[in-house]
């Protein structure tokens, strides 16, 4: 178990980019210097050996705050996260501060991530937490309180370069969660239909900007390829508003059918659109428009040679229309 | 590099088989200029699926093939322009307004069959 989430960290370590030599420009930015890590020696035992306390403080304080419920609601997160985090407090006095350092900040940052916990929650328990280190130091150096604020401001120094890497992770997790949401709304945007041999139905509902417009027509023109279409019929009854730049997208995708010997349809322009079009001036001379998908399917399948036929159903109700009544008229 | 030009009936079919220079393009189009009024040809169908780039002198010469033959007395349809080509074509403008299209050979015969027997039947 602890293999597999170390292989976890280290592969986000990876994605997020962070190699050795960032790792070291983290430092500097921090102002992380070899004196430090002296001054970081003569407190080592102050803090290590009050380590258990130091982490009971930072989750006594996170427990006590509405906002990290999620995170308590999970005894075996919450046990995990307190072994590393009583992992973290020695090892933040270690003086190494390398990549196995670095990978077990990723690790509890992905528990904080998966806990759905804020970065100002967390900043505010990390607080508390260095606040109390520094109630460790002061005590160990009561009779030297220079030495004791050279060391916890050294100390401090780690604490932010952990500060840097935990809202990293945060930041990178949240960030992935908003891609994939935008890949699946971007696949569920653009579906191309086909309902009978060689006729494409394209609905598109919601707002066109210029990106989703080149991924549509780019669908659009696979699609006819591969399904060898003839007609398609572009459904905008969910399009609310059209302004020049959409109905010009709308025009780009109609004749790059065209170029490939597909006739286009365009259906369920409502009464607001086509005021807007015209006030607009667009030129759609060139747009075969009809005014609702039932119209639009019938007129595609006349251009397609099929006739409808309706067939009495057997118990004498209304007439229903049959698959098998679909039928291409023999040329 | 020469295009081949096939006689099918009354229809001339020229393949493009890779990317061709300006002057393959002009000669593509003299031939079929010529061998339209030679063969007494009725169609002509450009298949252009090889091509994946066109730019405006070949749909310039494209749009010339078509109105050369059609002076001669033949229909052009171009067929299998690829998806990507089509979208780069309008994107630059070149939308190939009054030109047939179909989506590939068998298509562009349909289309031509078509519009041939129309025009035997207006007279």
């Amino acid at each position: 178990m602890a293999d597999q989430t170390g292989t976890a960290g280290h592969a986000l370590m990876q994605q997020m980019g962070i190699t050795t030599e960032n790792i070291e420009r983290r430092k500097r930015v921090v102002g992380l210097c070899p004196d430090d890590l002296a001054r970081i020696a003569a407190i080592r035992d102050a803090v290590a050996g009050n380590c258990e306390q130091l982490t009971s403080q930072f989750f006594d304080f996170l427990a006590s705050l509405e906002e990290a419920r999620p995170l308590f609601g999970n005894r075996e997160m919450v046990d995990r996260a307190r072994r590393l985090k009583s992992e973290h407090v020695v090892a933040m006095v270690q003086g190494d501060y390398g990549t196995r350092y670095v990978e077990q900040r990723i690790e509890l940052g992905l528990i904080y991530s998966k806990a759905a916990l804020d970065p100002r929650v967390f900043l505010g328990a990390f607080h508390h937490l260095v606040k109390a280190m520094g109630g460790s130091v002061m005590k160990r150096f009561h009779d030297a309180p220079h030495d004791a604020f050279e060391s916890f401001m050294a100390l401090e120094k780690v604490a932010f370069f952990d500060v840097g890497i935990i809202v990293d992770v945060l930041i990178f997790e949240r960030e992935r969660v908003i891609g994939r949401q935008q890949e699946a709304i971007r696949e569920l945007s653009t579906p191309v239909l086909q309902v009978r041999d060689r006729l494409l139905i394209l609905p598109i509902i919601g707002v066109i900007d210029t990106h989703r417009a080149r991924l549509l027509t780019d669908n659009l023109l696979q699609a006819i390829r591969a399904k060898r279409a003839r007609v398609v019929v572009v459904d905008v009854t969910g399009v609310a508003a059209v302004d020049s730049k959409v109905a010009n997208h709308l025009l780009q995708a109609v004749t790059a059918s065209r170029l490939m010997g597909a006739t286009v349809i365009v259906t369920g322009l409502s009464s607001e659109v086509a005021q807007t079009l015209v006030t607009l001036g667009v030129d759609l001379s060139r747009l075969n428009t009809i005014g609702d998908l039932q119209g639009g399917i019938e007129e595609a399948e006349r251009l397609l040679g099929y006739t409808v036929a309706s067939t009495p159903s057997p118990n004498g109700h209304s007439p229903s229309v049959h698959p098998q009544s679909v039928q291409p008229e023999s040329a | 590099m020469l295009v081949p030009v096939l006689k099918q009936g009354d229809v001339l079919i020229a393949s493009i088989q890779a990317a061709l220079s300006d002057a393959d393009l002009l000669q593509l189009r003299d031939e079929l200029a010529e061998k339209v009024g030679r063969l007494r040809a009725r169609g002509v169908i450009v298949d252009v699926t090889a091509l994946d780039v066109m730019d405006s002198f070949a749909t310039r010469t494209l749009r010339g093939i078509v109105q050369m033959t059609k002076l001669r007395g033949a229909e052009t349809v171009i067929v299998g322009i690829q998806p990507d080509v089509a979208s780069a074509m309008v994107q630059l403008g070149l939308t190939l307004n009054d030109i047939s299209t179909a989506l590939d050979l068998e298509d562009g015969f349909a289309l031509l069959a078509s519009s041939l027997a129309g025009r035997h039947r207006g007279g």
